[in-house]
């Protein structure tokens, strides 16, 4: 098809008036598209899903255009049968069963087989009959991701959607989202978890402040492998040994509270330099984690570091 | 309309809207079940004569010894129209606003429902809701109608009165429901849906009995209800209208600024 799924431009979205408003995207420019799977990074409150909710039409746009699947959102449930969506924190009516909250759902796009509902709950382990208001924040998350997949639709758009999934569902539901790219439905993705989106993800963008920073392959981010460590040695160590390190971004040594001290650092590509320079000292402790996607592009362009604003209602 | 939202609102709102039902009624059902204590007590009647009249006038206590003037001022008059406008504001606010804030409309919304579909077919879904809390005490006043000695009002009649209560009760629900809808505010919708209600009932009652305001009365949404006394003289077809178009204009603004703005998250 010759359309893209997803087009901005100069997209602005302000909340509440000129006094007390608050610009949410300041002219947005971005194109998904179809059939990629696109990765929508940022901060909190930096307007994924103000930009989410947009292209939903749950609220419009201040100005610039936006096309979801060719056509504009506004007013257009047609468009909104070809999407499925799942919120970051999915809320739903708990006085009833995930079954019929399902089916429900499903006839609001014309019907679902029941088969395909019972599928997709086996697969993700979720008893059906059970009512939502019983089912704890994961297993809700589940009926979530069942009625944004259920109907095969062309475009997924999915807010932080593992945020309450357990490692094991976070690994099927990657699966879901790699079948779903496969089968050519193009997949919009906002998330925080870094190895989820180096494996669906073909390209991600990143949106700070209400404006795309910068939209990168995600093959090349793989090849430089982040690391962010933190290494507790008994003594004092000698900031200047780390510092003039390869591959060694971020390096700060602080002293340690109850005596020695600690080295917090960025490692790229491989850690061998750092690990026989610490060698020389006493190691009490070692600590390598995956920075947040965001921190890592943010220390690749520049751009300095990001607050860490608090989820706000509106992000 | 969609039928899906409408039968579905319906059902998961069944327990709420069948115990207003059945509380309603038996409210109704314990007071007309005391007329035969106090239509034949003219002790009683008499008392109530002596009030002052603009005191009776306030308390629609006009002829209270009377099944139709009992029935007006008790079990029509006063305890059973506010339940039901307190049910039908707290479901209209529901509706959408209740929804919106609980953060649950979302999903819906991001469904191939067209927002005003979904607004309509969940008025109507309230506007039914009301119709069975008539039905239902409509069939309970018909029921205890003999045993409660009260055959001076017709059946004809107390559908009548039952017809215009309904209407009352759609009228408020459509304000509240209006209100929540164009505003997504539930507080909005409550305040707003209870100062109808509480100035209606004042407009009907107490405010005409001040001088040069007699006419207020003509303007409340109480009077139109009751004002006609259809227990007496049937439906007042007028009155009707007036229950009808206020709530429609509530309805439809609601629905109009409920397509056009943003939805809230909820919180």
């Amino acid at each position: 098809m010759p359309d893209t799924a997803v087009e901005a431009a100069g997209l602005v979205k302000r909340y509440g008036n000129a006094r007390t408003g608050k610009t949410a995207l300041a002219g947005l420019d971005l194109t998904v598209e179809r059939g990629d799977v696109f990765g929508f990074l940022g901060p909190n409150g930096a307007g994924k899903t103000t930009m989410i909710r947009l292209m939903l039409d749950l609220i419009r746009p201040t100005s610039g255009s936006l096309r979801v699947l060719g056509s504009d959102p506004r007013d257009n449930a047609q468009a909104r049968g070809r999407i499925g969506y799942l919120a970051g924190d999915f809320r739903i009516d708990g006085r009833q069963s995930g079954g019929e909250a399902l089916t429900y759902l499903g006839d609001l796009r014309g019907g679902v087989p029941p088969t395909r509902i019972a599928e997709l709950a086996e697969r993700l382990d979720l008893d059906l009959t059970r009512r939502i208001s019983s089912l704890s924040k994961g297993n809700r998350q589940k009926v979530g991701v069942i009625q944004a997949f259920m109907h095969t639709p062309e475009l997924l758009v999915l807010d932080e959607p593992t945020s309450g999934l357990d490692p094991f569902l976070q690994q099927r539901f990657v699966e879901m989202v790699q079948e779903a790219s496969a089968g050519g439905q193009t997949v919009f993705m906002s998330s925080h978890v870094m190895s989820e989106v180096q494996q669906t993800c073909h390209r991600v963008g990143i949106i700070r402040e209400g404006e795309l920073v910068t939209v990168a392959d995600v093959g090349r981010l793989r090849q430089s492998a982040h690391r962010r460590i933190e290494i507790a040695f008994a003594g004092t160590v000698p900031a200047e040994v780390f510092q003039e390190l390869p591959g060694l971004r971020n390096v700060d040594v602080a002293e340690a509270s109850g005596g020695g001290s600690v080295l917090r650092a960025i490692v790229a590509g491989s850690p061998d330099a750092l690990v026989k320079a610490a060698a020389r000292f006493e190691v009490i402790s070692l600590l390598a984690e995956e920075p947040e996607l965001e921190e890592i592009f943010f220390s690749f362009y520049g751009q300095g570091s990001h607050g860490n604003g608090s989820k706000g209602s509106r992000s | 309309m969609s039928i899906t939202v409408f039968r579905k609102y319906l059902t998961d709102n069944r327990r709420g809207f069948l115990g207003w039902a059945l509380a309603i009624t038996a409210v109704a059902a314990m007071y007309s079940s005391m007329w035969p204590l106090m239509g034949g007590n003219s002790g009683l009647a008499s008392a109530i004569n002596s009030f002052p009249q603009s005191m009776r006038d306030a308390f629609h206590l006009q002829d209270y010894g009377t099944a139709p003037g009992y029935f007006g001022s008790t079990v029509f008059g006063l305890l059973v129209p506010i339940l039901l406008a307190v049910f039908a504001v707290g479901a209209g606010t529901k509706a959408i606003a209740g929804d919106e804030e609980a953060g649950t409309l979302d999903l819906v919304l991001a469904h191939p429902v067209r927002r005003t579909w979904l607004a309509a077919s969940r008025w109507l879904a309230v506007l039914a809701a009301v119709v069975v809390v008539g039905v239902v005490l409509l069939l309970a006043e018909l029921a205890v109608r003999v045993p409660a000695e009260f055959t001076a009002i017709s059946p004809a009649h107390l559908s009548a009165m039952t017809f215009q209560l309904v209407l009352f009760g759609c009228c408020f629900a459509s304000i509240a429901f209006g209100i929540g809808a164009g505003t997504g505010r539930r507080m909005y919708a409550v305040v707003g849906g209870a100062y109808v209600t509480v100035a209606a009932y004042l407009c009907d009652s107490f405010l005409p009995q001040i001088n040069g305001l007699h006419w207020i009365q003509y303007y409340s949404p109480f009077y139109w209800y009751l004002g006609g006394e259809p227990l007496k003289n049937g439906i007042q077809w007028m009155h009707c209208a007036l229950l009808v178009g206020l709530g429609l204009v509530f309805a439809a603004a609601g629905i109009w600024g409920f397509n056009r703005r943003d939805l809230s998250q909820g919180s």
